[in-house]
């Protein structure tokens, strides 16, 4: 357990899946170099394949005793999906006179399987049961993170001063055991440089007081950032205040950090004839209760409590806080943290290294990364 | 002459059931470039080959469920190893059977290399205080020089502008030629590693052109031949004043989703350098044979040990509680499995990870890091300990036909 914990909140009844977190994510990490097919952050339709496909059924994580699981580890072509460009080259050489039956502008590679591709589908009979929401999924940073505990280089690490999870590298091998230790298979294997990476909670904007790229571009504001442990941060005030955002898949054992508002504004069910059936509930509670665990229907009380509070009153802090009213609100990161940490440790930024390597124990010579002075 | 005799009865013992051969590095013309050596030049002629079996690292289990399948059943594999050396460098030439021809590519991520490592001890002075077998352990380092089957590949962080995918750049025709050559230009072509190590995890790359020189593996008629080359003397293990050094070898096969520990190692080797004195002390330990009762010892091992360990048809312990012995016997020295019998601090494996079985530890860890075993100190005197490790020097797997 790290010193201090970020953590991310997200409200799902808020999150219209648009992707923009998936783009801003992509674009600034994702676009080049073997991560083609990585999303960090990705949105995914609940019920739905998941990306990768079924993520869920593929072990990893803790048992109840605190043992580690085996776990299996997706492939590329079958389990993310092969990534594919439209070459403009091909355009540009295409012969038009030849009377070819394809276009010019064709796929690098057949489009198979990808991220989202059953998106919007969902489960049930249209209009009157059928039910879908979306799930945006970062890695959880999580407090017993699976991945750190199935490498066998020492490569993983948490950071002291915010419980930020990274890879190191330096001692990466691309062994690809922290993908079948993570249960919520948030780490990559890069073929291209042959070593793991993920979400690395933007830690260089962060360090600059500045909230993850996806959670600053998210269109519907549904991401707080802060410490766990500041009582002010909004961040806290819906985990442990009012209780009403909870981790994913707890019963994994890792302790994540990234919790959930559970989706509870659904539209009711309607009759053969068209008609709403009163109280009915789209979403399937035991569907909520697999996500989130027991605790889901004691935050789906407070939520409800709350909003009925705010109608009758006008007034209701939690309603207030999802409302998320400003940005400068939202994220709370606690700029001088980092400024004075840096200032004790005499760098100007916290290095992304594993300390406990960078001394260069047993080697004269350790590292190719400029870490910045 | 009797020296001479006595290595050449420790030969012949050789092939009895226990016992290990030597190597013996034979003298080369020190104007060869050995580390320029491929694995089919006729050099290799001269050598003497020996036959190294390679026992599968049973010792700590890992994550992979699919690849913990396709291991489960695994035998032994036998190596055929020769040495060469001159004043400048030691070379090993390495060949094994390996129906498939397994390369690690740059756009799959289910692809795992065939590879190959040898590993050298910093300190073995005394030969009955070798390190641990495992990539070494607490002052009492290793050098390990890896190899592996993989296509070109990146490194991270060399280059920026050529990280993007081709055609996600805006060139065309020639441009676009000119792009493709200059990421090719930038990519590395082998994986050539040279590590420093004290023990499971801690193994550290030496990030210099060190440990570019002198490897090379090529495959032919299901059979992979690789070639290592060290420098007689350099800043990690000085190897040219003495008779006899202590190595042993690792092998990977990708087909079986091999990495990291999915792998077959050797016990300590003795490698003796012809026409150089010293050493003997080293070959004797290396290759004798256990002098204990394995029958007496069997019974003592399945008494006191089975509770914790694993071994042989003895699988009622918990499965994180402690190292599994099952081929205990084929990659350990009868020194080191006293050692552990008696003093079982001596050498506390680091690197077994905690987090990952927070209910069994093997050892616990003061502020200071010092690394305190479980086990008690087990057997005192010196015959159950003798019969004790001539059993445990039976528990291996059986060599692939």
């Amino acid at each position: 357990m790290s010193k201090r914990q970020l953590a991310m909140v997200m409200d799902l009844n808020k999150c219209i899946g648009c992707q923009t977190c998936t783009v801003a994510c992509k674009t600034q990490w994702t676009n080049r170099n073997g991560r083609e097919y990585m999303y960090w952050n990705n949105v995914e339709t609940y019920p739905g394949t998941g990306y990768p496909k079924k993520w869920m059924d593929l072990g990893g994580g803790f048992d109840a005793a605190g043992d580690l699981q085996e776990g299996i580890i997706p492939n590329i072509e079958a389990d993310y999906g092969v990534p594919w460009d439209y070459s403009y080259d091909s355009l540009a050489t295409f012969d038009y006179t030849a009377g070819n039956e394809k276009a010019g502008l064709r796929p690098t590679s057949e489009p198979t399987w990808g991220p989202n591709w059953d998106e919007d589908e969902g489960t049930g009979n249209f209009p009157s049961d059928n039910y879908f929401f979306y799930i945006p999924r970062i890695c959880n940073h999580c407090t017993n993170p699976g991945c750190l505990s199935a490498c066998p280089r020492d490569a993983i690490f948490k950071r002291e001063q915010d419980g930020v999870v990274l890879v190191d590298l330096d001692r990466c091998q691309g062994y690809r055991y922290c993908i079948a230790g993570c249960p919520y298979k948030k780490i990559y294997f890069n073929p291209k440089i042959s070593k793991s990476e993920k979400c690395i909670l933007c830690f260089p904007r962060i360090e600059q007081g500045l909230p993850p790229a996806c959670a600053q571009q998210c269109v519907g504001r549904i991401r707080f950032v802060g410490f766990l442990d500041d009582e002010e941060s909004q961040v806290h005030k819906l985990v442990h205040k009012y209780k009403v955002a909870l981790p994913l898949r707890s019963d994994y054992g890792t302790q994540p950090n990234v919790y959930y508002v559970p989706p509870t504004e659904a539209p009711a069910k309607f009759d053969a004839e068209g008609k709403v059936i009163e109280g009915s509930q789209r979403v399937p509670v035991e569907e909520l209760e697999a996500l989130f665990g027991k605790d889901v229907h004691t935050a789906i009380k407070t939520l409800k409590d709350e909003k009925e509070k705010r109608a009758k009153t006008g007034e209701s802090e939690l309603m207030d806080l999802l409302i998320a009213y400003h940005h400068s609100d939202m994220f709370r990161l606690d700029n001088n943290y980092y400024q004075e940490f840096a200032k004790e440790s005499g760098k100007s930024l916290l290095t992304p290294i594993d300390e406990r390597y960078s001394s260069g124990k047993n080697t004269k010579e350790i590292t190719h990364f400029k870490v910045h002075a | 002459m009797i020296k001479k005799l006595t290595l050449g009865l420790m030969f012949f013992a050789a092939s009895s059931l226990f016992a290990e051969p030597a190597i013996t590095a034979i003298k080369v013309s020190n104007s060869i470039d050995l580390s320029k050596t491929k694995p089919n030049d006729a050099i290799w002629s001269k050598a003497k080959s020996s036959t190294i079996i390679c026992y599968p690292q049973t010792t700590i289990k890992l994550n992979d469920k699919k690849a913990n399948e396709l291991n489960a059943q695994n035998k032994a594999k036998a190596a055929s190893i020769s040495a060469i050396y001159n004043a400048n460098s030691l070379a090993f030439k390495i060949t094994w059977n390996d129906a498939t021809q397994n390369i690690q590519l740059p756009q799959k991520s289910d692809i795992y290399g065939d590879g190959v490592a040898v590993q050298f001890a910093q300190k073995f002075d005394d030969p009955k205080k070798l390190p641990y077998i495992g990539m070494g352990s607490k002052d009492r380092e290793v050098l390990i020089y890896l190899q592996k089957a993989v296509e070109k590949y990146f490194e991270p962080n060399k280059d920026i502008e050529h990280q993007v995918s081709r055609d996600n750049t805006n060139a065309f025709g020639d441009d676009l030629k000119k792009y493709d050559a200059a990421v090719k230009a930038l990519a590395i072509t082998e994986y050539h590693k040279v590590f420093v190590g004290e023990g499971f995890r801690s193994m550290t790359q030496v990030r210099s052109d060190y440990g570019k020189l002198g490897m090379d593996m090529s495959y032919k008629g299901g059979k992979w031949s690789a070639v290592f080359t060290k420098p007689m003397s350099d800043e990690y293990v000085d190897i040219s004043k003495v008779g006899a050094i202590p190595a042993s070898f690792a092998l990977w096969d990708g087909d079986k989703m091999g990495r990291d520990g999915l792998k077959y190692l050797s016990s300590w080797v003795a490698v003796k350098f012809q026409g150089k004195k010293g050493g003997d002390a080293l070959v004797d330990e290396l290759t004798s044979e256990p002098t204990g009762d394995a029958q007496a010892g069997e019974a003592q091992v399945k008494a006191m040990c089975a509770s914790c360990h694993r071994f042989a048809d003895q699988n009622a312990a918990p499965a994180a509680m402690a190292p599994a012995l099952y081929n205990i016997g084929g990659y350990s020295t009868s020194a080191y499995l006293a050692e552990s019998i008696k003093e079982p601090n001596a050498v506390v494996v680091p690197g077994y990870n905690r987090n990952a079985h927070a209910n069994f530890s093997w050892y616990s860890v003061d502020d200071n890091g010092t690394r305190t075993t479980t086990m008690p100190p087990m057997m005192s005197d010196d015959k159950s300990i003798a019969d004790a490790v001539a059993y445990l020097k039976t528990l291996k797997a059986e060599v692939e036909k």
